[in-house]
Formats: structure tokens, C-alpha cells, sequence
């Protein structure tokens, strides 16, 4: 679990078997595990509310037992993938390794390949807990799915036969608690450029018949400071498509603009078919609904100024921190201060995050930390000194520290066992007027004591 | 009050004769009045071939896989020569789960069903080849085997895997008090493979306990499914086993072993044995 971190007190990630979240979120798909039978039970427990097609927490798993350490377990999985087929209906599934199933060595894929050969839409990744965390397992199950499925079903689909046609890799499903809200808004917002996309997680994918047009796409489209790069890179040298990478989570106007913009200028590099009249309609028209909002919160938040944060601390992955801040300080008038990263984001990354931030503001400076032990990130919040109100944005384990501040808080990063989040986002221009309904929620709450 | 069981563990590189030393060795010790059990830890499971004069023992783990873990201690244990209580571990087939596992799951089986009786004076290990992982090392953790032989010979390979073991027991022995009792040489007929044995063991802080000629009646036994000690009881061969026995009984010398670098073990090498061999090739 420490991958590269050591000890780390309350990871707001999983271990690498956490992207078997990632196969839940695809419609109609269900993961199988070879893994013991605490594995998957610890997973969902972290992302809560998390079911999937298979039933709420219900995944087949070999459960390993010592007996399966000491002679190997792949006749156990056969015969569970036998049964699985048996009870329940799926159309796609996929074979995830724990860490006994790949400290044994079992050799899982060729077991898969069986079935593979049969005909079943199955695909076996090596997820073994201690290999990575589920930010980097994400890639490594998606580009599973893209090898071992989506590539069979190539000769329908040619490599970018449809030139307005993207691929959207952004959220990762559960980790991101606004997932399904946010792919709903880019898919919205892409749209409106004249874009067809596959966001392919969620209600707003077409299941596994999307996942087989993936090659058709003309390009990808990659929003994420780090993770999921991995599938954009294997995406360009599989079927040529080239990517457009926006580093964060465009959260209100300014950024929502200028990621569309990008994404815009992309597609015509790219010979996209699409009208920028008709785009740059959209996107005015976008602006002007977010704007007219603000418009009329303006009054309101100069009169109430003083009774709202004045600065914010924030906790979340390397896209929310930066997405957030800049948010913040430009559309909301919070003054960003404590930043902290809490993804164990690999060091090669590290330069490009600390600019993105630089780039917020010409005059301010912000403390910026990749710290993914929150004991430790907790610290820097308690012993940071601020005049006025402020707001914490972290997990739902930062309620405790808000409290012993007296500042207030807003739960926006998993683990989150104090928010349901349904639909919600906070990507795009809504997901930013959203934000600001919380944040003033949050802080308007505290005003009427009876 | 009776001392407490003496637990012994046999390492060494494969092929160097640990099973046959190991069974030879007990046969010497139960001729002496001594109660032995033999535990094989190799999933080859051909550790008490010559003391049970069979090969058809049920394993520990075949019958912890075909009958779960309520194992009946008699189908599994059997008496072979002079009342040696023999238990072979087992385990996977090759390539396939983890042969290390099975030897901590096996020895966990035996003493939850009470092999380990008040009446052994001994419980000997014969582990598998080389310390490759944290199972092949569970007879010298905490409360297992206290004393540890490593077979070896003049040969370099041998020497490389007993210093190697030398480390494992050198890992544990300051937790679990287990000590190394000495190297036994299972002679190859190398060139000055006493005196090399004996300056190797002296670097490692421990003695060359045994040294075991080499001698064409224990092929010739082991083709029968015999120790020396019941196929040739007259031979020399058999009296030096049985001097084995009586070294390993009368022995009190325990060390934490110092395994050496690489550089030191090929020094040693050099000054006893392979450089002279060599040049005297050139001579030639």
C-alpha cells in the first residue's frame, strides 16, 4: 500500500485492487476477484455507497484460503468464473488479482484466455495490492479492457474512422466522488462543441458497446494532472490517436472556457468536421448563464463579505487542489492558502503540478505540499495561522480538524462518509456555481443557533 | 523432569546429500535409544524414503487438500526403523502455489494435532535446498528448531548456500535463539576438502562437526530404500554415521554464525583448494 510513500497514516487511496471500481462503474460490467475474501470487502467499505450491476457490494470473488496459498488457486477461479456465468448476466467481466493470488503466482491469464477463446467477453489484470495504488491500477485495468476486448472488436470500428468522435479519460470512478455528475457536464459541454463523446463510466456511457468504438474516436482527450496518462499513451501508439491533456479539473468559468477552448483548437488541428461558429455560440452562451448568476450574488456577497471564509485549506488529488484553488481565488474572492496533494503523486510529475499552482496568481504565493500522509497534512492545517474565517475542502476526515479550528467545512474528496453525492459536479461552469452553493451553504448553516 | 525435545534442522544446497545424512544420521541416534521424529519440508517429499523403506507416506498437505484441516495424526505419521516417527510435509506441484506456505501451514497441522510428544528426545527438519523465502525459514523461527546444521562439501556452490543459510540463521537468531550447530561435510572427494571445511567454519564462528566419507555402500543402500546403518549395519561407512550421531549428541558448541562477503568466501577458496587445483592443471 505505502507505494514509494512508506507508512502512511489514512490514505485517501486504495491499494492497486481499488480499480476494480473502475470496472462497477462501466454499465453492466462486473469484476471477479482472486483475491482473499477481506480484499473486496475493503474496497467498498472505502468508497461508500459503491455498488455495481452485480448488486451492492456482491462481487464473485475465489475467496483464498490457505489451502489455495499452498496449492495455487486457478481451478477455484475457473470454477468461479464458470458460476459466475451461471448467475448472473454480464457483458463484460473482469478477473483482478489480490495480492495472495499474485505473491502465489497464479497464473490467472491463462485461465481468462479459456474463456477468452470461447468467446466470453472476459479480461484478467494483475492488481496485486502492494503493486501500486488504484490511481495508477485505473490505467492498468482500462488498457487491460482496451488490449484484451476492445481491440477484438477493431475491424467494425477502424482506427479514427469518425472525425468528431473523442474519448474522454477524467475522472476516475468512485475516487472521484463527483464522477458521474462531472462525466455528465464534459460530455454536456463537449457536446455543445459539436463533439460526439465517449465518457465511457456511468449512466452517460453506452457500456461496452462504447468501449468497442473507442478506436474510432479521432483523438482523446485527457483531463488529469498524472493518472490516466497511461491510457492515452498506449491509446496513441495502439490506434494513432493523439491527445489533448488539460492538467486540471476546470472548475467554473475562467477554467471550464479555457479547457473548451483548448479542446476546440485541438479538434481543428486534428480535422475535426465540426462549425466554430456554432461553438463559440455555445460557449458564449455558457459563459453568459454562469456570469449572470454571479451578477446576481454581487450585491449579496458585498454586504456579506465579512461573514464569509476568507481563506480556504485544501486536501484532495493533485487536479481538484489546483482546479479548486484557482476557482477560489479568481471567481469565488477565497483566498487559497494551505494546498496539500494527497495522491502519492510520482516525482516526474511533481515540477509541472508546482507550476501549474505558480500560474494561479502573479502576486500570490501558496504553500504547496505532496503529502499523502494526512497525519502529517493535518498537521500543516492545524499549525497554519490565518486572520479571519476560514474553510476547510478535504475528505470527510477533516471534519475534526475544522472543528478543533473553528473553521468551516466542506466534505469534497473521498473518503467522504459524511456526503451523499449522487449527480452532483463540480466541473464546468454548473459544477462551479455548485461549488458556491455549498461553500455558502456551509457557512450560512452556521448562522441561525436557536 | 525430562529435557526438553532437542529440534534440529538440516539445510544445505540441493542434491548435497541432506536427506540421505539426515536419515542416516537418526537411524545412527534411535540405535543409541534416542525417540526421533523426521519431518521432510520438501514438497518432493522423499525425505524418510530410506527409514520408512517406502515412498508411499501420505503428505501432510495431500491430506490437508483432500480432507481439510481435520487430519487424523496416524495417517499421516508413520514408524519406520527402530520407531522413527516419519512425517513428510508435501506440497504443490511444480510451478504452481507456494511450497514455502505449505511448510509453515504443515508444521502448524502437526503441532495442532500433537506430534510433538513429551517421549522425543529429537525432532529433525530435512528443508529443501536453499533459505529462497520466509517458509523455507519457518523451522528456525521462534520455537521451532533451536539447533541448525548446514551439509556442504569442498565444492564452491556448496559453500555459497551455506553461507547464505549462514545468514538466515544469523537473521533470527538474536529473536528466536536459534543457533548453528556446525557444517557436516558430505565429502565430494574435493582437494583438501577437510581443511577447507574447517577454516570455512572457522570464519563462519562455528566447527566442522562431521566428516563424512565418501562411500559407493550408501548409493547402493539407498537403491534398496536403506540407511547404511540397516542395509551394511558392519561397514564403516555405518560406524561413521553412527559417530555422526554420537557428535551431534554430545554436542554443546552453539554459535551465532558470521557469514562472510562474497570476496571473503572466494579468498577462501582460493588459499585451500580451487587456484591450487588449477595449477596444478598448468603443471601438467
Amino acid at each position: 500500500m505505502a507505494n514509494f510513500a512508506g507508512h502512511v497514516e489514512q490514505p485517501r487511496y486504495t491499494c492497486a485492487l481499488g480499480a476494480l471500481q473502475t470496472v462497477v462503474a462501466i454499465p453492466r460490467a462486473v469484476p471477479i476477484l482472486h483475491s482473499g475474501p477481506g480484499c473486496g470487502d475493503m474496497i467498498t467499505g472505502f468508497f461508500d455507497r459503491s455498488g455495481g450491476y452485480a448488486g451492492d457490494g456482491t462481487i464473485p470473488c475465489t475467496n483464498f484460503n490457505e489451502k489455495d496459498v499452498v496449492f495455487g488457486a486457478v481451478d477455484k477461479l475457473r470454477k468461479n468464473i464458470q458460476n459466475c456465468y451461471k448467475v448472473l448476466d454480464t457483458d463484460l467481466q473482469v478477473v483482478l488479482t489480490g495480492c495472495t493470488g499474485g505473491i502465489v503466482g497464479d497464473d490467472i491469464q491463462s485461465v481468462v484466455q479459456e474463456f477468452q477463446d470461447a468467446g466470453k467477453p472476459i479480461v484478467a489484470v494483475d492488481t496485486p495490492g502492494f503493486k501500486c495504488n488504484n490511481y495508477v491500477s485505473h490505467s492498468h485495468v482500462v488498457n487491460a479492457i482496451i488490449d484484451q476486448y476492445v481491440d477484438k472488436f477493431l475491424e467494425d470500428n477502424p482506427e479514427r474512422s469518425e472525425r468528431n468522435t473523442v474519448n474522454l479519460f477524467a475522472s476516475i470512478p468512485y475516487q472521484d466522488d463527483f464522477w458521474k455528475g462531472n462525466l455528465r457536464e464534459y460530455k454536456r459541454l463537449l457536446e455543445g462543441l459539436g463533439l460526439k463523446v465517449h465518457v465511457l463510466f456511468g449512466a452517460e456511457s453506452e457500456g461496452v458497446s462504447e468501449w468497442q468504438q473507442i478506436p474510432r474516436a479521432n483523438f482523446n482527450i485527457l483531463v488529469s494532472p498524472w493518472y490516466g496518462k497511461p491510457i492515452v499513451d498506449h491509446l496513441k501508439t495502439l490506434y494513432g490517436q493523439d491527445y489533448t491533456w488539460y492538467h486540471s479539473v476546470p472548475i467554473g468559468a475562467n477554467a471550464t472556457e479555457d479547457f473548451l477552448r483548448q479542446v476546440l483548437d485541438f479538434a481543428f488541428e486534428q480535422g475535426a468536421n465540426i462549425s466554430r461558429k456554432a461553438a463559440e455560440l455555445f460557449i458564449q452562451h455558457e459563459v453568459h448563464a454562469y456570469y449572470s448568476e454571479i451578477d446576481h450574488l454581487a450585491s449579496f456577497i458585498t454586504e456579506f463579505r465579512y461573514g464569509l471564509p476568507r481563506y480556504a485549506q485544501i486536501i484532495q488529488d493533485a487536479g481538484y487542489v489546483v482546479g479548486l484553488a484557482r476557482f477560489l481565488l479568481h471567481e469565488v474572492s477565497i483566498v487559497p492558502e494551505e494546498l496539500i496533494i494527497a495522491d502519492n503523486t510520482p516525482e516526474k510529475y511533481q515540477e509541472a503540478i508546482r507550476k501549474d499552482v505558480e500560474s494561479i496568481s502573479e502576486k500570490r504565493r501558496f504553500r504547496l505540499e505532496f503529502e499523502p500522509d494526512a497525519g502529517k497534512a493535518q498537521q500543516i492545517l492545524r499549525d497554519a495561522e490565518h486572520h479571519g474565517r476560514g474553510i476547510i475542502l478535504g475528505a470527510g476526515w477533516e471534519k475534526d480538524v475544522a472543528i478543533d479550528k473553528g473553521a468551516d467545512f466542506l466534505s469534497i474528496a473521498s473518503p467522504s462518509p459524511i456526503r451523499l453525492v449522487l449527480t452532483t459536479n463540480y466541473v464546468g461552469f454548473s459544477g462551479g456555481l455548485r461549488l458556491i452553493e455549498d461553500i455558502y451553504m456551509t457557512a450560512l448553516s452556521t448562522y441561525y443557533n436557536k | 523432569m525430562k529435557e526438553e525435545i532437542r529440534q534440529v534442522a538440516i539445510y544445505g544446497k540441493g542434491g548435497i546429500g541432506k536427506s540421505t545424512t539426515t536419515q542416516n544420521l537418526t537411524a545412527g541416534l534411535a540405535e543409541l535409544g534416542k525417540k526421533v521424529m523426521v519431518v521432510g519440508c520438501d514438497p518432493k517429499a522423499d525425505s524418510t524414503r530410506l527409514l520408512l523403506g517406502t515412498l508411499a507416506q501420505r503428505t501432510v498437505l495431500d491430506t490437508l487438500r483432500e480432507e481439510g484441516e481435520d487430519v487424523e495424526l496416524d495417517a499421516i505419521l508413520k514408524e519406520g526403523f527402530r520407531g522413527i516417527k516419519c512425517v513428510e510435509s508435501g506440497g504443490p506441484e511444480p510451478g504452481v502455489g507456494c511450497a514455502g506456505r505449505g511448510i509453515i501451514t504443515s508444521i502448524g497441522l502437526l503441532e495442532q494435532q500433537g506430534a510433538y510428544t513429551d517421549d522425543l528426545d529429537y525432532v529433525f527438519y530435512d528443508v529443501l535446498g536453499d533459505v529462497v523465502c520466509g517458509g523455507f525459514a519457518m523451522p528456525m523461527r521462534e520455537g521451532k528448531a533451536k539447533e541448525i546444521y548446514i551439509v556442504a562439501s569442498g565444492e564452491m556452490m556448496a559453500l555459497y548456500a551455506a553461507n547464505n543459510i549462514s545468514k538466515g540463521i544469523a537473521k533470527y537468531a538474536r529473536k528466536s535463539g536459534v543457533r548453528l550447530g556446525g557444517i557436516i561435510c558430505n565429502s565430494r572427494n574435493v582437494d583438501r576438502e577437510k581443511e577447507l571445511l574447517k577454516a570455512f567454519a572457522k570464519e563462519l564462528n562455528t566447527q566442522l562437526i562431521y566428516f563424512v566419507p565418501r562411500d559407493n555402500v550408501v548409493q547402493r543402500a539407498e537403491i534398496n530404500r536403506k540407511t547404511v546403518i540397516e542395509y551394511e549395519p558392519k561397514s564403516g561407512q555405518a560406524d561413521e554415521y553412527r559417530s555422526l550421531a554420537k557428535a551431534i549428541d554430545e554436542n554443546t558448541m552453539f554459535t551465532i554464525p558470521t557469514p562472510m562477503t562474497q570476496e571473503r568466501l572466494e579468498e577462501i577458496l582460493l588459499e585451500y583448494g580451487l587456484m591450487d587445483s588449477l595449477k596444478d592443471n598448468y603443471a601438467i
